[in-house]
């Protein structure tokens, strides 16, 4: 259990390419923080960075108050999980597990409690003679994990562990990683692309994009509250809704005009822009398409459906506005009547709005979230 | 009318036929050369070429002659010797460099691979004249031939590291990276990760520098430079028969050293062909 | 009217990918010969580009070292300065005794050389010796006794060492410069320099680069790269047997021996007339040798292949059997095989093929049937080999590959044209240009086979003597072993061979492998 601070931290490969820039976070002790980005964001280098396997080209780096830039990873008291487990191939299950500890001369019988321990709380003890191609993912997931938790590390990093694994082994390792860590209970740093992952998993997010952090917040707040356009179509399935329109300020309320509708901006994101006195201009507006409701006939705005998909407990809609933007709209079907469902079929055209609260409003230019 | 399916059959029982044709003469063609050379080491009714294979009168003659009236106990223990130290000697070099340019990043590994790929363009043999010279000058030729052909042959012997990298760029590389989390020192990743894993590529390395210098003409001989106590089995030989007198008598005799070189060999590689293979496709194919 | 467009599409033009499908075959084959030769002179171009891009990073990198080394001066502090003329004393300074111990000895070996040795041996080597051994009367023995003179050799030998001592010393005081930068900026970002203990332990991790490769380079460097070196030297002077240095001295000659080598006068001394044939023998036989080995042991490791073809192992077996006895042993005996009274001419006889001794075929002696006996026994040594790897890449091709194109509808013979030979080519392509390039330099092969005959008596007088069947290897041979040994010729045809297969290796990387193909076997 430590707290990690990276300071300033930047990565630039030799064809001068710059991997990650200026990195700033302050990890308390025993938080759970997940790195999540597209490919080529710059997660894994920091990860990386941060276990010693690739050189600091600029900033500082410090474990518990240790700037540990130049030290080797043996000397940082740090375990790794990897994409492919990197599972020795020619050691035992047990050897694999043993042999962080082997290296530090660790008695034969502290060796045998350790490593049988982690196996009992991974479920592999009755693998602990067979070698690694004997296992399936999900068991080589496992030893892999065992390795990196015998030595009680400091910090615990964890690279795309679950990517190489099949839906349904996925979601049950995320759920074996979030009772994991509270057995282990020390610092996390989990990297990821898929923002499930990073929702259910994380204290905090870390939000990447070409090298730079987009948004670090906890769950609830790049969800509710994200900074700029990128973070909000990011977190979220399906993807936020958003287009351009118009905000405008009309005898003292502010409207948004999507689609040649008009629709006021109620309760606190209102009041919100009324004390910022935020100027009338052509904004990028961001809806989720569980908040936009069926509306009258003389609300909001119209749209038809392209494509209907029954999911069970809900119906996502895609719909196509009078200028032809693509719109998802997510229905629960509980609330619907008998006649709304049969109506709710591709070509049906029906009326859609939503209220402030549910409003994000972009720079066009910047693509900053004008209200922060 | 349908086609018969039996035409199908019959077709390729046709090529089948002719491609078992075409290996039986290849095999014949490919083993006649060797059974000629069996034959006449054990001639003994003359010791001059003859334009008939099968001996009439059967002997171990040449064989003890060549043990008697030549030296070459004496090329096949130096030929002997200079191998056993080369194998050892080369493949600690060639593995020492293949893994450090696989596996280990360092400032100007690109370079070096540069600089030997071009080094590697000159002919090897222009080397020698400089060299001789100062091996003469420490006194590491003509009958001390043995220990300046083994200098001779491991100095550089790293340069022809491409097929074992080849072979260290298949382990993935996370496999390292793992064990220096998990505490080990570079050094310790080669000797507990990587070396258990390459028992196929340390044996392919071994018996290629092994049986190097059994074939080796070039080199040998200029060190050797006319002095026979320093000559290797193929200086030996060839020099047994270099001249039209010389060839008429000992050419049978020459015949039964080319079988007391080859077989040895022959067995020591088959035996170890799988790792020949292994280690010629897996890396050197890959370019 | 699109007819008549598809007949007449100008195959000039540069097309896009769909008109590019238009094309039938013919037309497609000519429009790619069309692009591949304006795409010449634009690779020319490119060259020269290339080239002048190095010069250019060449005379940049220097002006920055001049610039770091001039700001570490003037920003460093006195431990820095002084460390610019007493090499090491920044790293004892600051604690890291084993390093700066290293350079500062270094430096003093460094100085003491020079001034024993190195500043002689430099001065003699504009000249490479001008005094000559002379003969003087001692009384004592009675008799006259050599007084040495300059030795050309140990002139150009001691030189060579010099000036790379030289080289290296600049390059040490360099590093040891740079490396009180690094101190310098470590200290005052607040972090700790290593320990001499550390540093020696950072030997095993993260210098092990530096232990590992410390044997095989410095091996590299004494028996490769000074020699190849000095070699290149060589080939600017006249030295020879009769100019051995010692026994004679020897000087520079410029360029004198490259222009006798292209020089085309025909006379009787016609050094370019032998390196033209030999050259293009060499060349003839490089490609023979290797395609035909090529392309004949990938058949035959295909016809072994073959579903339904028994006893695999032991095709294979003999095959790698004879591979396996050791090339001189085969080459000798086969090349007594084929002398003119040896086993081949005698089992002809008794055939009564030939009749009687004026019949008997010169295998060796004529140069046309010499030529292609060697080609032909190269393929007998060569197969086996080839097949071996081919055989190895045969067994990994995806197999869903020939299943796809089996429910496709094609025949067996479609499937190897269009599948198993692009698959093999790809795959061994980097190949044929590794065994190519070791052709040119098969030794072994030409010299134990026939001696580099018959001898050719237009080749003779070129010094050296050639025949029919050398190599410029063989040439090479026999120039520095022969009873006449002209060096410098060896020198300049070694370099040569280098520009030979330099080019080559870099036309074949450039011109031939286009980037289309690179991903599809991934």
């Amino acid at each position: 259990m430590a707290k990690v601070k990276l300071t300033n931290v930047k990565k630039v490969y030799d064809n001068n390419v710059v991997a990650v820039q200026d990195f700033n976070l302050d990890i308390a002790d025993k938080e759970f923080v997940v790195f999540v980005g597209p490919s080529g964001c710059g997660k894994s280098t920091t990860l990386r960075m941060v276990a010693g396997l690739e050189e600091i080209t600029e900033g500082t780096i410090e474990i518990d108050d240790v700037v540990v830039n130049d030290l080797q990873p043996k000397d940082r008291d740090i375990s790794m999980v990897f994409q492919n487990y990197a599972l020795y191939p020619h050691l035992t299950v047990f050897e694999n597990i043993a042999f962080p500890l082997r290296l530090r001369k660790t008695p034969q019988a502290e060796v045998f409690e350790k490593v049988t321990e982690a196996a009992e709380i991974l479920g592999i003890t009755e693998y602990l003679n067979r070698k690694p191609r004997a296992l399936s993912g999900g068991q080589r997931q496992r030893v892999a994990i065992g390795r990196a938790m015998v030595r009680h590390p400091k910090v615990f990093l964890m690279d795309e562990p679950l990517s190489n694994l099949d839906a349904k082994l996925r979601n049950q390792m995320r759920a074996e990683i979030i009772l994991l860590r509270k057995r282990i209970d020390t610092t996390f740093i989990y990297v990821t692309h898929d923002q499930t992952e990073a929702m259910t998993l994380g204290d905090r997010i870390v939000i990447m994009k070409d090298g730079y952090i987009m948004q670090v917040g906890t769950p609830d707040e790049v969800f509710d509250h994200p900074d700029n356009l990128f973070v909000a179509e990011f977190i979220g399935a399906p993807k936020m809704n958003t287009f351009k329109t118009n905000l405008v300020f009309e005898d003292g309320q502010y409207y948004v005009t999507p689609f040649g509708a008009k629709i006021l901006v109620d309760g606190e994101k209102g009041e919100q822009l009324k004390k910022q006195k935020t100027k009338p201009q052509e904004i990028i507006l961001g809806v989720r398409p569980e908040h936009m409701v069926l509306a009258k006939e003389n609300e909001g705005f119209k749209c038809e459906i392209m494509v209907n998909e029954m999911m069970g407990s809900e119906l996502h809609l895609h719909v196509s506005t009078n200028d032809d933007t693509h719109l998802i709209v997510r229905i629960p079907t509980i609330g619907l009547t008998q006649k709304q469902r049969q109506d709710l079929q591709a070509g049906h055209k029906f009326n859609v709005t939503f209220q402030g609260k549910v409003m994000h409003f972009f720079d066009v230019e910047t693509e900053e979230n004008l209200l922060k | 009318m349908a086609k018969k399916p039996v035409s199908q059959k019959f077709k390729s029982r046709l090529s089948n036929g002719l491609i078992y044709a075409i290996l039986i003469i290849i095999s014949i063609v490919w083993l006649f050369p060797f059974f000629c050379l069996v034959c006449e080491s054990f001639r003994c009714e003359s010791s001059h070429q003859v334009g008939y294979i099968i001996p009439k009168v059967w002997g171990f003659d040449n064989y003890i002659n060549l043990f008697t009236k030549t030296s070459f106990l004496i090329w096949y223990k130096n030929t002997f010797i200079i191998a056993l130290f080369v194998s050892v000697i080369q493949t600690l070099m060639v593995l020492t460099m293949s893994y450090t340019l696989s596996r280990l990043r360092f400032k100007g590994r690109k370079g070096l691979m540069n600089i030997m790929l071009i080094l590697g363009m000159f002919p090897g043999f222009i080397t020698m004249i400089v060299l001789y010279k100062i091996l003469s000058g420490m006194g590491l030729t003509g009958a001390n031939a043995v220990p300046g052909l083994i200098l001779v042959y491991t100095a550089s012997s790293a340069m022809g590291y491409y097929v074992s990298k080849g072979f260290f760029d298949t382990i993935s590389r996370s496999l390292d990276e793992a064990a220096r989390i998990d505490g080990a020192t570079r050094f310790q990743v080669l000797t507990k990760i990587i070396m258990p894993l390459s028992k196929p590529i340390v044996i392919y390395t071994i018996l290629t520098a092994f049986m190097g210098p059994w074939g080796d003409f070039m080199f040998a001989k200029y060190i050797a430079h006319n002095t026979t106590s320093g000559m290797n089995v193929a200086v030996g030989l060839q020099n047994m028969i270099s001249t039209p007198s010389s060839l008429t008598a000992n050419y049978t005799m020459f015949c039964a050293g080319g079988v007391l070189v080859a077989v040895p060999i022959t067995i020591l590689f088959m035996s170890l062909q799988r790792y020949y293979v292994e280690g010629v496709t897996g890396g050197a194919v890959k370019g | 009217m699109s007819e008549y467009k598809e007949k007449h599409m100008n195959l000039f033009k540069d097309l896009s990918d769909l008109d590019y499908l238009r094309l039938n075959k013919i037309q497609a084959l000519i429009y790619d010969l069309i692009r591949v030769i304006k795409a010449v002179p634009k690779w020319f171009l490119n060259l020269f580009v290339l080239a002048a891009k190095y010069i250019k990073k060449f005379f940049t990198f220097i002006k920055d070292e001049f610039v770091d080394i001039y700001t570490t001066f003037i920003y460093g502090d006195w431990k820095t300065k002084l460390s610019f003329f007493v090499m090491g004393f920044g790293s004892i300074a600051r604690g890291q005794i084993v390093r700066g111990l290293l350079f500062l000895v270094f430096q003093v070996v460094f100085i003491v050389y020079m001034c024993f040795g190195g500043v002689h041996w430099l001065s003699k080597f504009k000249t490479l010796g001008d005094t000559y051994a002379t003969t003087v009367y001692d009384p004592k023995l009675d008799t006259y006794v050599r007084v040495d003179g300059d030795d050309s050799f140990k002139i150009m030998l001691y030189s060579l060492m010099t000036i790379i001592f030289i080289i290296a010393f600049v390059w040490t005081w360099r590093t040891n410069v740079k490396q009180n930068k690094i101190m310098e900026d470590i200290l005052k970002s607040g972090r700790k320099l290593k320990s001499p203990k550390e540093d020696v332990e950072s030997l095993l991790d993260e210098q092990f680069h530096k232990t590992l490769l410390a044997v095989p380079l410095t091996g590299i460097m004494t028996f490769t790269v000074f020699p190849i070196i000095f070699m290149i030297l060589v080939a600017f002077t006249n030295y020879d047997a009769a100019h051995d240095g010692y026994s004679n001295l020897f000087t520079w000659v410029g360029m004198t021996n490259f222009n006798a080598l292209f020089n085309m006068n025909v006379g009787s001394d016609n050094l370019s007339f032998a390196f033209g044939e030999i050259l293009s023998w060499t060349l003839i036989w490089a490609f023979f040798a290797t395609f035909t080995n090529y392309f004949l042991g990938m058949f035959v490791a295909i016809m072994i292949n073959k579903k339904g073809i028994k006893l695999k192992k032991l095709w294979r077996g003999i095959l790698v059997l004879t591979s396996a006895v050791p090339q001189f042993v085969s080459l000798l005996y086969i090349s007594k095989m084929f002398a003119n009274n040896g086993l081949a001419n005698g089992l002809l006889m008794e055939l009564g093929i030939i009749k009687d001794i004026s019949q008997l075929i010169k295998f060796w002696g004529v140069k046309d049937i010499a030529r292609t006996m060697v080609i032909i026994i190269n393929i007998w040594i060569g197969i086996p080999y080839v097949m071996l790897i081919c055989t190895g890449i045969l067994m990994n091709i995806p197999k869903d590959l020939y299943e796809s194109a089996q429910i496709d509808g094609a025949t067996v013979f479609q499937q190897y044209t269009k599948i198993t030979m692009p698959y093999m080519l790809f795959v061994t392509g980097p190949y044929l240009l590794t065994s190519f390039i070791g052709n040119i330099n098969n030794f072994n092969v030409i010299y134990l086979l026939t001696g580099g005959g018959p001898g050719n008596p237009k080749l003779l007088t070129s010094g050296g003597g050639a025949g029919d069947t050398d190599l410029l290897i063989t040439w090479l041979f026999n120039l520095t072993t022969g009873a006449e040994s002209k060096y410098y010729l060896a020198a300049v045809i070694g370099i040569m061979i280098f520009v030979v297969v330099s080019s080559i290796s870099v036309f074949v990387y450039n011109v031939m492998p286009s980037t289309r193909n690179e991903e599809d076997y991934s």
